[in-house]
């Protein structure tokens, strides 16, 4: 069977076109090589299907498949779900992780310790007052200045209390904010919704949208690192999500967006409800262990001075003992001592005694467990931020555009070009010599 | 991992974060450096910080108690002067007895004697109502009374007054003016004011036997007195060492604070250096890294 003498034209322009495709693909890689969630693109090359010639082809009589060029088959994304997976799982561990140091932070500033601020100072000035009141226990201004000492102390409690109150006020408007409607786990789970519509129409169609499954999957790593993600993909290209609980049914499913019930949201949701929640949560942790501190202050000094020295009702989540704690005497109800004799100190003795014992041990060790809560909380952020970076790596290592490598392709596709069309010039020289020339013998 | 792909996006990030790494070192180096301080915060060290307040505490206290120190040593000077001053009244009482107990003085010369008494015995009281910053010091815990009025009985209080020198170390700050001189003849208790006033009446009754009987008494009285006086000297030698051993306590605590909470300015400064030396390599590597590509290379 004769082959047409044209047929190596239709196989050159074939390279041709293939290159072409090929370098228009280089083109769009480094054209977002610092697009953000961006995978790199490949055309596929394929041998394109060959032409059969069932008999005479070859010496002997038999039959041959003739190479007929090359095709675009695909173009394909590079990217590995497997490492998605990976990423969303570390970027939701970070998440939780961030968020609970930030407040964690927040509430560790508030103690202004160690300085000449806090607490601690504070306690000492009080523990002064009381002795300068046994040095002179006629002394109105001895009086005058324990009770403004004591009005300071009980004032530092109480605002270091609201300052923790605050962080966990700040966690909880943080966290309506981004799942109230409009927020931003909605907005986002709205989008993904509306990519699943589009690139199902795609797929059906027999498409790859891979720039629209890039932005999808963009919106699913910042969807991750909200709270726990569980994703399932499907044959016609939309995902399910499972968000802020395992056992919770689909934020984004088939028929479009659903307020997700977040039993257990995980990421930095669930750090932000548990700094927020009260009774139990972090910040409500802190202010009852200095809620118990200042109800130790005020009942070993109520039990020295006899009458009640401060006033104070701890009694969790109702009222906590650093809000509540209050001077509850005047200078001339403090008590210096049980008899009325003016130059008597017993009792004042007795209070000054307390420095450096229980009161002041018991906030040394609030003081050391915050210190150590927000140390850990650290730790752990560095140690999610690490892992995160190694998963992003190896992810940026298949996904990410290297424009050394572009450049490579672009000299490459560049030559296959030249040669094609270089092919394509050779076969039309031998088709001038065939048309123009052959058969002139003579002329 | 032998073939990893290095992109572009990943060299630019991971310089990023390594500069982002060191300087933030140097940050913390040079915050080191200007507060001086090696925790500035809780979370810094929390073991340290426990112990620094522990010590910032203890401080506070020490220097508590040297001001109750300086209080109580003022207090235990004036009783010194004052107990110094009726000794000398008591023994120019002696003189005078004496005087008045030899049986050739004439009644007339024993009733000017006994008029001179009633001066001292008089200066004896006032002396006895000294006050420190306007308290009475002989008076027990009733500052606020004088241990004499017009009469001989003591008005004061019997309890005595203390002071905090220390951690549960106080020290017994009062002498009860009823032990030093008595409530007078009414209490018949052989004090002072009760042998001076017999005395004065036994002049005046020209008594001479008794009177020779009273300077017998009147000896044991002055060394009652001399035994009470050295017991508030050994208070004032106690509250010295006291002063000089918290002088001592104030030295180590602020040192064993700065060695839990200052920072080691030379090595501070070795790590700052080099940390600066690290953020410029780092940012020189980090140039060249990102510069380069095969653009440079290909025409």
């Amino acid at each position: 069977m004769p082959i047409s003498s044209f047929y190596c034209l239709q196989t050159s322009l074939r390279g041709l076109l293939a290159q072409q495709r090929a370098l228009d693909t280089t083109g769009h890689n480094i054209a977002n090589a610092s697009t953000q969630g961006y995978s790199r693109q490949e055309a596929v090359l394929a041998a394109a299907p060959a032409t059969w010639i069932p008999q005479g082809a070859v010496q002997g009589g038999a039959g041959a498949h003739l190479g007929a060029g090359v095709d675009v088959q695909a173009y394909r994304r590079v990217r590995d779900t497997f490492l998605d997976l990976q990423y969303r799982a570390q970027a939701t561990r970070l998440g939780e992780a961030s968020a609970r140091a930030e407040g964690l932070d927040r509430a560790e500033l508030a103690l202004a310790e160690p300085s000449d601020d806090g607490i601690n100072k504070q306690l000492s000035e009080f523990w002064d007052a009381w002795s300068d009141l046994a040095n002179s226990p006629d002394d109105a201004a001895a009086r005058q200045s324990l009770v403004e000492k004591a009005g300071a102390l009980a004032e530092a409690f109480a605002t270091v209390d609201r300052q923790f109150e605050l962080v966990g006020e700040q966690a909880q408007s943080e966290y309506d904010a981004l799942t109230a409607a409009g927020g931003e786990v909605e907005t986002t789970a709205r989008e993904i919704a509306a990519l699943n519509d589009t690139i199902k129409r795609f797929v059906t169609a027999g498409d790859v949208p891979n720039d629209l499954m890039d932005q999808r999957d963009l919106l699913l790593d910042k969807l991750s690192s909200l709270g726990t993600t569980s994703i399932t993909s499907f044959a016609d290209g939309t995902v399910e999500v499972v968000f802020g609980g395992a056992g919770d049914p689909p934020m984004i499913d088939a028929t479009g967006y659903h307020a997700p019930t977040l039993s257990n949201p995980g990421g930095r949701l669930g750090a932000l409800r548990d700094l927020a929640t009260v009774p139990g949560g972090a910040i409500d942790s802190f202010r009852q262990e200095l809620g118990t501190v200042a109800q130790t202050l005020a009942s070993s000094i109520n039990a020295i001075h006899g009458t009640p020295f401060f006033t104070v009702t701890h009694a969790p989540p109702a009222s906590y003992g650093a809000a509540s704690i209050a001077v509850a005497v005047t200078p001339a109800t403090v008590r210096a001592d049980a008899s009325g004799d003016k130059g008597a100190n017993k009792i004042a003795l007795a209070i000054a005694e307390l420095r450096g014992k229980q009161p002041d041990s018991a906030y040394n060790a609030f003081i050391a467990r915050v210190g150590v809560e927000v140390r850990e909380s650290v730790r752990q952020e560095a140690n999610a931020q690490a892992l995160t970076d190694a998963v992003l790596d190896r992810r940026e290592s298949v996904a990410g555009v290297s424009l050394d490598e572009e450049m490579g392709n672009i000299i490459k596709f560049q030559r296959a070009y030249q040669a094609s069309s270089r092919a394509m010039s050779t076969m039309d020289e031998m088709l001038d010599v065939l048309i123009n020339r052959t058969g002139r013998v003579g002329l | 991992m032998a073939n990893t792909r290095i992109t572009t996006g990943m060299t630019q990030r991971n310089v990023l974060a390594d500069l982002n790494r060191v300087n933030e070192r140097l940050v913390r180096t040079q915050q080191k450096v200007a507060s001086n301080k090696e925790i500035t915060r809780p979370s810094d060290d929390p073991f340290h910080t426990s112990r620094a307040l522990a010590l910032r505490t203890s401080m506070e206290g020490t220097q508590q108690y040297q001001r109750n120190i300086e209080d109580a040593q003022g207090w235990q000077e004036t009783a010194e002067q004052a107990l110094s001053t009726i000794t000398e009244a008591i023994h120019r009482a002696r003189e005078l007895a004496t005087q008045g107990a030899t049986d050739t003085t004439d009644p007339v010369a024993r009733e000017a004697i006994a008029h001179e008494l009633d001066q001292l015995i008089e200066s004896v009281k006032q002396s006895a109502n000294t006050t420190y910053r306007g308290r009475y010091v002989f008076s027990g815990t009733t500052t606020d009374v004088a241990p004499y009025g017009t009469t001989d009985a003591y008005a004061g209080s019997a309890t005595d007054i203390e002071r905090q020198i220390g951690p549960g170390v106080a020290i017994t700050l009062t002498v009860v003016g009823s032990t030093v001189l008595g409530g007078g003849q009414a209490a018949a208790d052989g004090k002072p004011l009760h042998v001076l006033r017999d005395i004065a009446d036994h002049l005046r009754a020209n008594d001479g036997a008794a009177l020779r009987a009273d300077l017998g008494r009147l000896e044991t009285n002055l060394d009652d007195l001399l035994g009470t006086r050295a017991l508030n000297g050994a208070r004032q030698n106690r509250l010295e060492a006291a002063g000089t051993r918290l002088d001592a306590i104030e030295e180590s605590t602020l040192k064993q604070l700065s060695i839990t909470e200052d920072a080691d300015i030379a090595k501070t400064l070795i790590e700052f250096s080099s940390q600066q030396a690290a953020y410029q390599a780092a940012l020189k590597a980090g140039a060249n890294i990102v510069q380069n590509s095969l653009m440079d290379f290909l025409r």
